[in-house]
């Protein structure tokens, strides 16, 4: 396979995952906002904030606008073209990237994502913004599961197919611990006024990541912080948690290369087996408090990494030998 | 719904002078009429939006907004019956067979030239003339490998050759994808309409690449393209998915030391034995033709002219597709074939002849301007359309490059039923059969036929607001 096909197979599936994440970030804090009793938009840009700070996406929004509205940040994640993390920025990259590699992917996923694209190219933002459009948001996330079952049906499982699974489950885990930092920048209670306002808080993190009722079968109804750091970092059923991502990237790593699951054949495959260990030998209290929080900063941070090792190992325009690799990783 | 209109004051596809169809439009005909307006304009929708959801697009330059655009398609077929083919397809080869021994002449003796039927400047102030392929010998002889040729049709509907297209011509994925739009909007026109296949195009082209492999057995063939922003993207990818061959960029080529082409794969490299390049000469070897060129693969040419790669069409091609080489076209056929051309030119001026300047010069208003190396509509006066500034302008740039220009009186393109603001109306047409060259001349039985969609327009380029139709080769007459 060229590496630029690698390459596009790859960020086409990322750009489509971090597009349906976003609509889900921005669907659930619409509905949150509606539960809270809130005047005026300025109270709630306030729900917002963490969003954009998780997303490190604060300061190119204060660039972009002048004014803190509810309004203005669902225009910059869902439509600002200038925003290359927006919904649309993602779904015309991802469209970019099939484009280039059409001859690849079957013509029923080019057509969906080309489909994809019109549908949001094409939607009113004054009134998407202005109106919660659900029907708009529903619409993108079953967008991205027609694509994925698309995918699984017409795509070939051969090498092609696990570039797309990588990219996928890469951009998946960071975006689960994302949407859980979330929580570390919302408005806390000094005094604990207001119980409620934790639970709605996890619930819409929790709803984020579609998580909301398969942890309440795994956990009941404990709605705290610590059972659901463990759920969405640790949980060995949820296809969302950090550690069945990994796990699943580490598959398709080592299916690429053919190397035995107990070994690795270069940096890519080493960093993502010692992060994978990392979360399946955590114990809860690794996901408390503070331990908790540098957990998270070093799965986000070793994901980085791996991407990285990864796109140099098959993606860049060097030339590689397998086998010249191979002596290397025995000596 | 109604299929009558204006067809008076040039040479019209359907109807005969007298109002009745043509034979072999009879059977459309009676089709259409059947049908009512809100089906026709149902159909045509469905077969937009699919085009739309398909992607299938081009792209315009120096258009910011919206820089793919679909292909505007017409309902309305074009029919050519089998006798009118067959003449085509005569002339096609014929043509074809002399556009290669030219090319293979002027690479070599130059026999042509010292005979005196083509001037030497001809060749020397050719923009397209590749020194570099002096003495060489591509793979089996072959220059054009695939050929678009342009034809129209005067007032009195004779067939005349307006230009060769033997560098990369496009459009031939338009050909088949508009009869696929056909057959899925008219599903039960097709099993009566006795019009040829088209279908293996992609095929034969991976065929005529296989025979010019450097060896033997199996070759890895590749398509090479500048990337998605060329406005026919779809079109190589298109060929390149029909014949199962690879899609390359210049980024994704090398050549390595040992003067043979590899691709970079996921793991490793991969050797490309023959490369159907859709990026034009000037850019295909930064080493030897322009430094600038990103798009291209340093060393390619070393890996040619080793013998280690094919490339269709060869390097150099350009000089006989050039405009100003077209007037010496049915001279060739004479010299090389000894054979009257079947398929006659247009009448063409050459400004860089003194005689043919003076004319030029004191008739512009009356003459089709044309630069002689651009392609797509491009850098053309149509001088009674233009306006005195734009002829003055003209007449100084054809002053100072005369070479650069050719002039040729308007002919009045035949017209076809094309549907118009919700009824059938007059356009003018040209066809573009494609031509492969391989052990033989093999000629598609279709073609690309463009549609100028403005009333009165002469200009059927894609690029200028023109459109297509599918295009119908019968089995017989009618």
């Amino acid at each position: 396979m060229l590496c630029r096909v690698a390459d596009s197979l790859f960020w086409m599936s990322r750009y489509i995952e971090r597009a349906e994440n976003t609509v889900r970030l921005v669907d659930v804090t619409h509905q949150t906002l509606l539960e809270t009793e809130h005047s005026g938009d300025g109270a709630g840009y306030s729900h917002w904030e963490p969003t954009l700070l998780t997303l490190g996406d604060k300061a190119a929004y204060d660039t972009l606008y002048s004014e803190r509205s509810s309004f203005n940040v669902t225009e910059f994640l869902t439509f600002n073209r200038d925003n290359p993390s927006s919904v649309y920025s993602c779904i015309a990259s991802a469209r970019e990237n099939a484009r280039t590699i059409r001859d690849q992917i079957s013509t029923e996923m080019w057509e969906t994502l080309n489909k994809l694209y019109l549908f949001v190219k094409r939607a009113d933002a004054q009134k998407v913004c202005s109106e919660s459009d659900f029907e708009f948001f529903a619409r993108i996330k079953e967008f991205s599961h027609l694509f994925r079952g698309i995918l699984e049906s017409t795509f070939p499982q051969d090498i092609g197919y696990e570039y797309v699974v990588c990219g996928r489950e890469i951009e998946r885990a960071v975006k689960t611990c994302q949407i859980l930092d979330t929580k570390r920048h919302m408005p806390s209670m000094v005094k604990k006024v207001d119980d409620a306002l934790d639970a709605v808080q996890f619930a819409a993190i929790l709803r984020s990541c579609t998580g909301f009722e398969a942890f309440h079968h795994e956990y009941g109804s404990d709605l705290d912080a610590t059972p659901v750091r463990q759920f969405l970092l640790l949980s060995r059923k949820f296809p969302r948690s950090a550690l069945f991502c990994i796990k699943r990237l580490q598959s398709s790593m080592h299916a690429i290369s053919g190397c035995p699951i107990t070994h690795f054949s270069n940096t890519s495959e080493r960093l993502t087996g010692r992060l994978l260990s990392t979360l399946n030998y955590a114990l809860a209290e690794d996901v408390q408090g503070k331990n908790g929080d540098k957990m998270i900063d070093t799965i986000k941070a070793e994901l980085g990494a791996i991407a990285i090792a990864f796109s140099r190992q098959y993606m860049a325009a060097e030339i590689y030998d397998p086998e010249l690799e191979q002596s290397q990783s025995q000596s | 719904m109604n299929i009558t209109y204006d067809h008076s004051g040039f040479f019209d596809e359907m109807y005969q002078a007298d109002g009745t169809p043509r034979p072999h439009y009879a059977k459309l005909v009676e089709t259409l009429s059947s049908l009512s307006d809100t089906d026709f304009k149902t159909r045509k929708e469905a077969v937009e939006l699919a085009f739309l959801q398909q992607g299938i697009t081009f792209t315009v330059y120096g258009n910011e907004e919206s820089t793919e655009k679909i292909f505007p398609f017409d309902l309305i077929p074009r029919i050519i019956p089998a006798s009118e083919w067959a003449h085509l397809e005569k002339g096609l080869i014929q043509r074809m067979t002399a556009l290669n021994l030219f090319l293979h002449d002027v690479y070599h003796e130059q026999k042509i030239v010292k005979d005196g039927i083509v001037p030497i400047e001809v060749l020397q102030s050719g923009k397209h003339f590749r020194k570099e392929m002096v003495g060489f010998e591509p793979p089996k002889g072959i220059y054009i490998h695939i050929c678009g040729t342009d034809l129209i049709r005067d007032h009195k509907g004779d067939y005349l050759v307006l230009e060769d297209n033997g560098r990369c011509p496009s459009g031939v994925s338009y050909m088949i994808e508009n009869r696929r739009a056909m057959k899925k909007a008219f599903p039960l026109l097709f099993p009566v309409s006795g019009a040829r296949s088209i279908t293996d195009y992609p095929d034969k082209l991976h065929k005529a690449l296989e025979y010019v492999a450097p060896f033997d057995g199996d070759a890895t063939i590749a398509v090479l393209t500048p990337g998605i922003y060329n406005s026919a993207y779809f079109e190589h990818c298109f060929l390149a998915r029909q014949m199962g061959a690879e899609i390359v960029q210049g980024q994704d080529l090398v050549v390595n030391d040992d003067d043979c082409l590899y691709m970079k794969t996921t793991v490793g490299l991969k050797r490309v034995d023959v490369l159907y390049r859709r990026i034009d000469d000037d850019f295909i070897d930064p080493e030897v033709f322009r430094k600038d060129s990103v798009l291209g693969v340093p060393g390619l040419m070393r890996a040619y002219r080793a013998g280690n790669l094919s490339l269709a069409n060869a390097i150099g091609t350009g000089i006989a597709d050039d405009k100003v080489t077209y007037c010496f076209v049915p001279d060739m056929i004479k010299y090389y074939l000894d054979q009257d051309p079947i398929l006659p030119n247009v009448e063409t001026f050459l400004p860089y002849r003194d005689k043919d300047m003076k004319y030029v010069q004191e008739n512009m208003e009356n003459l089709v301007v044309k630069a002689a190396n651009e392609a797509g509509g491009y850098g053309m006066l149509i001088g009674p359309h233009a306006t005195k500034a734009e002829i003055a302008d003209f007449r100084e740039k054809v002053k100072k490059h005369p070479r650069d220009f050719i002039a040729q009186p308007p002919i009045s393109l035949s017209r076809h039923p094309t549907y118009c603001d919700g009824g059938l109306d007059g356009r003018h047409v040209d066809l573009r059969p494609y031509i492969l060259q391989s052990d033989k001349v093999r000629v598609i039985p279709g073609g690309l036929t463009r549609v100028a969609l403005r009333k009165g327009s002469l200009v059927v380029n894609s690029s200028q607001g023109g459109g297509s139709k599918d295009t119908w080769v019968l089995n017989a007459d009618q």
